[in-house]
């Protein structure tokens, strides 16, 4: 028994969704969530965009530090944005096709923020409407 | 691989996450939870409130850097010279396998 922790794209869920139906795993629980994943220390890979970003951003009204503070932190990956962490409880077996199910549905060109998949293990589970326990409960 | 999940104080938020950021470890997800302790809620008056607003982090890293992430939380997240009923709890938990989906590999 393991638990699946799928952390992805807000735009995202509805092809999550519709991949794990398609997998044959129709439960799930998905919590809106707040995340951010490794810091860009480099700073020659954001400069492009950064004073694309900056030219738009700048006018005469503004404070340019605040802008400038504010356009690094949204491209070097120390802001948080919005994601869904799905939660799905699955049998042993089943876990590599659902793995492959939500990295197929996920996977982006941007090469960056498509987000993280976790698997823990699982002792027990309780069906509350039957009372069974273990492997039975899960579906 | 561990996953760690802290249940902070929201005003103790932003500090403990610049602070991990600092150290290193970057990446984290927060969730916004409400939950009591073992001191039933909170009692003003003859109101219980049950219900205290928290903020969760999760966060998976390495075996090897759990004691150092745990320290950063336990440090920062502290009110008060010796702690306060309400600071928040750490949990670790074993994770098994990490699936990258931009990169589409196995691992962080």
């Amino acid at each position: 028994m393991k638990e699946i922790m799928a952390i992805v794209r807000m735009k995202r869920t509805g092809a999550t969704k519709k991949a794990l139906v398609e997998t044959g795993v129709a439960g799930f629980t998905a919590v809106k969530v707040l995340g951010r994943g490794r810091l860009i220390t480099d700073p020659t890979v954001i400069e492009d965009c950064r004073q694309k970003l900056l030219s738009m951003g700048v006018d005469d009204f503004s404070d340019t530090d605040e802008t400038e503070r504010q356009v690094t932190a949204f491209l070097d990956g120390s802001r948080f944005f919005p994601r869904r962490l799905f939660t799905v409880l699955a049998h042993d077996e089943d876990v590599p096709r659902i793995v492959e199910a939500i990295t197929k549905a996920n996977h982006t060109d941007h090469g960056i923020g498509d987000g993280t998949i976790f698997i823990l293990p699982v002792t027990d589970a309780v069906r509350v409407r039957t009372g069974e326990t273990g492997e039975a409960a899960i579906w | 691989m561990l996953l760690i999940r802290a249940i902070v104080r929201p005003e103790k938020k932003d500090e403990v996450l610049a602070n991990l950021s600092g150290a290193g470890f970057n990446a984290a997800t927060m969730v916004d939870v409400v939950g009591r302790g073992k001191q039933k809620g909170i009692k003003i008056g003859g109101m219980v409130y049950d219900e205290i607003p928290k903020v969760l982090i999760l966060m998976v890293v390495p075996d090897e850097d759990k004691d150092k992430v745990i320290k950063i939380v336990l440090e920062t997240g502290r009110t008060g010279a010796n702690g306060t009923f309400g600071d928040g709890k750490i949990f670790v938990s074993p994770v098994e396998e990490v699936y990258t989906i931009s990169r589409n590999t196995k691992g962080l």
